[in-house]
């Protein structure tokens, strides 16, 4: 890598070449500010505020995209700088409405910052001209037009890094407005509601709902975890103040996703409805009354230890953390001798001795997917071949007319036709397969056809289904002559169906579950479990990635982690299963390898 | 109201200063001879407002306009957004408890601009201290300044910065 010597502010400095001014200078500590520019994004030099003094160019250069060249002299604040960016301040702040005073981003506003930076005691323009549209249509954040800076942050997130297309710019000039679509409220465009321009947006433009008002940055915390909605397992940050969740953020460092977060994962959680288990139930003279964790534990010990091991089921949901999961197959499994033990989603085929990565789905040029509806069910996967789409990459879906990618597919099939595809992907030079749980058996074989050629990439339904899966714990599960029934449900939605499909009538139930359910309401004991923001653990991501997950708030009322309760449930049988987390981890990491 | 937050520092700012005359004292208007500072607060909605400007920039030496509104036409300047005469109709005709309903007209009020501003698009401000409230330590930073003076002042960041 060739480095290239410049100078900025008398300093020398050495950036590899290709780098711009704005990225040596921050190699070297340099400060220049910036308020389009991103660190996720394409620089574009929009708002000008980066622009630096550069000996011998006939104007200011924005630095974000100036590339560096050997002998380049440079000054950052230089009085003609200093004097160009207060006045693009004054000419910014004057365009639209902004006022600080009842802001939500107010402390936390880069525009705001700036003019505290360069003393905008007032502004040299008239200001509040032209008031502008608040467009709240969408459920889980606003937009408001005033105190938009036409960064093009937002349309670039959208573009460029989910690939989803929604955001665009109309009209030129101060007449220059973000739009979604051809201009429809945001509620009803093709927003998917990821909250990517919500997570760039500088200003107070687009703001979260449900944390507005809740607190500056500084007087918040966050704890870096990892997503548990889907498989895919994304870096994330929950934000806390006093012991509060306040809004979930993308983890701009995390390996997997890169900072971009989906619908399910960053504001569904925080607008569960359901109601929480909070106090272990056990079913006296018919009613589920509170008890104490001891009595509970203690009516689900001697159910077990009276039954066989033929009379035992286990039904485990993917919900689940490494450490649960493992320490309910090492209790059910090989301490109990029950065979019956089952997951409640399906596990995806295993089609390749090789790992395929979301990576690699980067430098494809032929992508299959095959069985499952990544943008529906695991969005931030779906982000991927968007961009590949974008990038030229042929999609061919072979699943149902309604799977969400079809309208960005090249080809779409049925899966009996999946021959075709084949063939095409046969003739690629990098063909990537993204398949799921919906993959047939006659596909499965066919696909075969393509192993050492194509990158497979699992992406399985659930969340944490590799551990589960690779633990033993799909071991196809019978509901009949079950005597006595463990549930472990976690957070995951079940309905009645669910209960009729697995729940003899005859048997007695354990539920240990976070929320109320047609099971929990079935259950003969029910034992409160933490969520995701209440626990610690580690989950195995569709790629066997094993990430960790931190605990940002306590449990609600006496739930424990999903660990916690197996751990102490095998205590009462005489099992000594580990007791701290710590114990318990290694030993699963140990197991999964 | 806000220059009152300076408490006790008053007692040694009369010390130094004469006040000629403010809204609160019986005497209303700078003297015709002039002062050496002036400070003016609001927003300049209408003719009245403009006149009251004028007037204080040609009697004082040095003007200062304190708060937002002054600054940026503030809480005031909303109305631009939709524009005056829809403001009058909203505040006159459409408010629930009003029967019939008439936008006062009379020749002693001054009449409403069709666009509310800042005092620095009407005449020239020596100094702006924005706020709302301002800090009583960016007042007291400014008239020390000027006494020491000091001139052009210029605020400290750490003055005028409210987050």
């Amino acid at each position: 890598m060739t480095m290239v010597n410049i100078n900025i502010n008398g300093q020398k400095v050495s950036a590899p070449a290709g780098s711009t001014i704005l990225q040596a200078a921050k190699k070297a500590g340099i400060d220049i500010p910036t308020l389009c520019d991103h660190p996720a994004l394409i620089p574009v030099g929009a708002c000008r505020i980066c622009v630096v003094e550069v000996k011998g160019q006939r104007t200011l250069i924005t630095a974000c995209t100036f590339p560096i060249s050997e002998g380049l002299e440079i000054q950052t604040e230089s009085p003609q700088v200093v004097k160009a960016r207060k006045l693009v301040l004054d000419l910014l702040f004057s365009e639209r409405n902004h006022y600080c005073p009842y802001c939500e981003m107010s402390g936390d506003c880069e525009l705001q910052n700036l003019g505290y930076r360069y003393g905008l005691d007032h502004f040299i323009y008239p200001t509040y001209t032209k008031g502008f549209p608040v467009d709240a249509t969408r459920k889980y954040f606003l937009m408001d037009h005033n105190r938009c800076v036409l960064c093009g942050r937002c349309e670039r997130a959208c573009g460029g890094l989910v690939a989803n297309h929604t955001l665009g710019l109309r009209n030129r000039g101060a007449n220059s407005m973000i739009h979604a679509d051809a201009n429809v409220p945001f509620g009803q465009s093709t927003c998917i509601s990821c909250g990517s321009c919500l997570q760039v947006c500088p200003t107070g433009a687009l703001c979260d709902k449900r944390s507005a008002y809740m607190g500056r940055d500084i007087q918040t915390e966050h704890i870096k975890t990892t997503c548990d909605q889907c498989s895919i397992g994304c870096g994330m940050e929950i934000v806390t103040r006093g012991g509060n969740v306040l809004k979930i953020v993308g983890d701009w460092d995390a390996a997997v996703n890169s900072g971009l977060l989906c619908k399910n994962g960053r504001f569904d959680p925080l607008y569960d409805e359901r109601q929480r288990v909070t106090r272990p139930l056990l079913r006296l003279r018919g009613k589920l009354e509170p008890v104490s964790w001891d009595e509970a534990l203690q009516a689900v010990a001697e159910r077990i230890g009276k039954a066989n091991a033929k009379d035992l089921g286990v039904l485990a949901s993917t919900f689940s953390t490494n450490e649960a999961l493992y320490l309910l197959a090492k209790l059910f499994r090989k301490e109990l001798k029950t065979a019956n033990v089952g997951l409640l989603n399906d596990v995806a085929p295993k089609l390749s001795d090789k790992q395929g990565l979301l990576a690699d789905i980067a430098v494809s040029d032929v992508i299959l997917v095959v069985g499952c509806d990544p943008l529906k069910d695991q969005p931030v996967s779906s982000f991927f071949v968007k961009r590949a789409v974008d990038r030229g990459s042929r999609l061919i879906v072979v699943d149902g007319k309604d799977n969400g990618l079809a309208p960005f597919a090249y080809m779409n099939l049925e899966m009996a036709d999946i021959g075709k595809a084949i063939e095409i992907a046969q003739r690629a030079g990098n063909p990537v397969v993204v398949y799921g749980a919906g993959v047939t058996d006659k596909a499965a074989t066919a696909l075969k056809k393509l192993q050492g050629k194509a990158s497979f990439v699992a992406i399985e339904p659930g969340v944490n289904t590799r551990a589960a899966a690779a633990l033993g714990l799909n071991n196809g599960f019978k509901p009949s002559g079950v005597k006595v029934l463990f549930t472990l449900l976690g957070e995951q939605k079940v309905d009645e169906e669910i209960v009729s499909k697995n729940v003899d009538k005859k048997a007695f139930v354990i539920a240990q579950a976070s929320f109320v359910s047609p099971l929990t309401e079935r259950a003969d004991v029910v034992l409160p479990m933490a969520i995701w923001s209440e626990r610690a653990g580690s989950l195995t991501n569709t790629e066997g990635s094993v990430q960790k997950v931190n605990k940002a708030v306590e449990p609600a009322g006496e739930a424990k982690p999903d660990w916690e309760v197996i751990s102490l449930l095998a205590d009462k049988l005489g099992k000594k299963l580990g007791a701290s987390l710590g114990e318990i981890s290694a030993r699963a990491t140990q197991e999964l390898k | 109201m806000s220059f009152l937050d300076i408490d006790e520092r008053i007692v040694k700012l009369l010390e130094l200063v004469e006040f000629t005359s403010s809204p609160v004292t019986d005497l209303k208007h700078p003297p015709k001879e002039g002062v050496t500072v002036g400070i003016l607060e609001g927003a300049i909605c209408n003719t009245h407002n403009i006149e009251v400007a004028k007037q204080m920039r040609e009697r004082c030496q040095i003007l200062i306009a304190v708060g937002d509104c002054a600054t940026f036409g503030g809480v005031p300047a909303m109305r631009n957004l939709c524009g005056t005469d829809e403001a009058l109709k909203r505040a006159y005709f459409d408010t629930e408890t009003v029967v019939g309903g008439l936008i006062p007209d009379s020749p002693e009020l001054g009449k409403p601009l069709e666009m509310v501003t800042g005092v620095g698009e009407v005449v020239k401000v020596d100094l702006f201290i924005p706020g709302c409230p301002p800090r009583a330590d960016a007042f007291w930073y400014a008239l020390t300044e000027l006494l020491a003076g000091r001139v052009p002042i210029v605020l400290p960041r750490e003055l005028f910065t409210y987050d």
